[in-house]
C-alpha cells in the first residue's frame, strides 16, 4: 500500500475506530457504572502517573545524571499507585457484584422471589447467578438498578480505602526509606570528595604536610 | 503482508485469543483459578444472609448507581481524602516536625485543588457529552451527535445515561492531561504557601 492510498484512508478509518469506540462504550459500561468507575479511576492513575514521569522527563533544571534515578523511581511510584487501585477497588467491586448475584446481600422482594422459586438453598453458592436466571420477569430491573447501587457503593468504598488510606500510608514509609537513603548518599558522596578550603585535595595537603614537618627539615625541633 | 493489512485483516486479535486461550489452559491457571473460587466460596461462606427489608433503604442504594457518576465519586473521594490523608501525615513519625507540617499543608492543598477541578471538570465534560450525543434527527446539528454510538435508539434509557457519564469521564480524563499543569500545580503551590505561612511560616 502506497503512503498516499493509505493517507486518503486515513479518515475513513479513523472514523470507523472512532465508532467502534462508542459502540464499546455503550456496550460495556451502559449496564455497569461500578465498572466504569473502577476502569476510568485506573486510566486516571495512568494518565496522572504519566504526567508526573513526563515532568521529570522534560524538566531541564534536572540533570541527566539525577534522571537516571528519578525517571525509574517515579515508574516504581506510579505502578504501585495504579497496581493497589485497582487490585484493590477491583477485588470489592467484585465481592460486591457476587455478594448480590448470589443472594448473599438482597431485598425483600428478590428474598420472596428466591423462596417461591425454592432457591434458598442455592443462596451463597459461588456458581448461583440471580441475573442469568430466565424467569426473572418484572424483577429484572428491580435487580439490576440494586446490583448497579451495591456496584457503585463497593467500588467508592475500595477507592476510599486505597487511595485515602492504604496509598498515604504506602507512600510516607517508601517516601521516608528513600529520603535517609538519597541523604546518606550524598553525604557519602561529599566524604569522598572532601577538600581543602583551599581546593587541595586531603591527599595532596598530607604530601605537603610530610615534607614541610620531614625530618630533613631543619625548621622541626624535637 | 504489511503491518497495516496484517492489523485490518484481524489476525493479531486470532493470534492473541489463541495465546489467551493456550495459557488458560495450563495448568499453573488452573491451579490458581480452582484456589481463587476455594477463596471465594470461604468469604462467601463467612458472612451473614442479608435482607433490606425497608423500601427506603433499597431505593437509595438503587438511586445511588443511578445517580452517582464519576464527578460526585471524585467529591465523595475528596472529602474522605480531607479527613484521612492530613493526619496520616500529620502521625508520620519518620520525618521531622518542619517537615511534617509542610506536608500536612501540601496534603490538604493538593486534595482541595484535585477536587475542585477535577469534579469541576469531570461535570463539565458529562453535561457537553450530553448535549453531543443526541439522536440524528432533523434539526440537530452534526456536531450534536458527535458522540452518539450508531444504533442508538433512545436516549432516555439507564445503559444511556451510564454511557454519557462514562465517555464525559474519558473525555474529562484528556482535559486533565493538560489542566493538571494549568490549574492543578499553581493552585496547589499557591494554598500549600498560603497554609504554610498561616501555620506560622517556613522555618527551614
Amino acid at each position: 500500500m502506497s503512503l498516499a492510498s493509505f493517507m486518503e484512508k486515513v479518515p475513513s478509518k479513523i472514523a470507523n475506530q472512532w465508532s467502534k469506540f462508542k459502540v464499546h462504550m455503550l456496550k460495556n459500561y451502559g449496564e455497569n457504572p461500578g465498572k466504569m468507575l473502577v476502569h476510568t479511576g485506573t486510566l486516571g492513575w495512568i494518565l496522572s502517573s504519566l504526567a508526573q514521569v513526563g515532568a521529570v522527563v522534560f524538566n531541564d533544571k534536572i540533570s541527566s545524571e539525577q534522571k537516571s534515578f528519578l525517571i525509574p523511581q517515579e515508574i516504581a511510584d506510579a505502578a504501585v499507585n495504579i497496581i493497589s487501585f485497582y487490585l484493590i477497588t477491583n477485588s470489592m467491586k467484585s465481592f460486591g457484584a457476587k455478594l448480590v448475584s448470589t443472594g448473599k446481600l438482597r431485598t425483600k422482594r428478590i428474598r420472596n422471589f428466591l423462596e417461591k422459586n425454592e432457591l434458598m438453598g442455592r443462596v451463597g453458592k459461588r456458581d448461583f447467578n440471580i441475573g442469568e436466571l430466565d424467569n426473572l420477569g418484572s424483577l429484572a430491573d428491580h435487580y439490576k438498578a440494586f446490583k448497579n447501587g451495591v456496584d457503585v457503593v463497593t467500588s467508592t468504598v475500595g477507592s476510599i480505602i486505597s487511595c485515602n488510606i492504604l496509598t498515604p500510608i504506602l507512600r510516607n514509609e517508601y517516601a521516608s526509606k528513600r529520603q535517609k537513603k538519597a541523604l546518606a548518599h550524598r553525604q557519602e558522596y561529599q566524604m569522598k570528595n572532601i577538600q581543602h578550603p583551599k581546593g587541595i585535595s586531603i591527599a595532596d595537603y598530607q604530601k605537603l604536610s610530610a615534607l614541610k614537618y620531614s625530618t630533613k627539615n631543619p625548621g622541626l625541633r624535637v | 503482508m504489511s503491518l497495516t493489512n496484517f492489523i485490518d485483516s484481524g489476525e493479531c486479535v486470532v493470534i492473541i485469543k489463541n495465546l489467551v486461550n493456550t495459557f488458560r489452559n495450563t495448568s499453573l491457571y488452573k491451579g490458581v483459578q480452582k484456589q481463587a473460587h476455594r477463596f471465594e466460596q470461604g468469604a462467601l461462606d463467612l458472612l451473614p444472609d442479608a435482607t433490606f427489608n425497608k423500601p427506603k433503604t433499597v431505593k437509595m442504594i438503587s438511586d445511588i448507581g443511578h445517580d452517582i457518576s464519576s464527578a460526585e465519586n471524585r467529591l465523595i473521594l475528596g472529602v474522605t481524602a480531607l479527613m484521612t490523608q492530613p493526619f496520616i501525615d500529620a502521625k508520620n513519625k519518620n520525618v521531622d516536625e518542619e517537615t511534617r507540617r509542610v506536608s500536612v499543608c501540601r496534603t490538604i492543598a493538593k486534595i482541595i485543588a484535585g477536587t475542585l477541578t477535577g469534579y469541576a471538570i469531570r461535570k463539565g465534560a458529562i453535561k457537553a457529552i450530553r448535549a453531543w450525543s443526541q439522536l440524528p434527527a432533523p434539526g440537530v446539528s452534526r456536531y450534536r451527535t458527535l458522540f452518539t454510538p450508531k444504533g442508538a435508539r433512545s436516549t432516555n434509557t439507564e445503559a444511556y445515561k451510564q454511557y454519557q457519564n462514562a465517555m464525559g469521564t474519558v473525555v474529562a480524563l484528556v482535559v486533565m492531561m493538560f489542566t493538571n499543569f494549568i490549574i492543578d500545580a499553581p493552585l496547589t503551590k499557591f494554598l500549600t504557601n498560603l497554609m504554610v505561612k498561616n501555620s506560622g511560616g517556613d522555618k527551614k
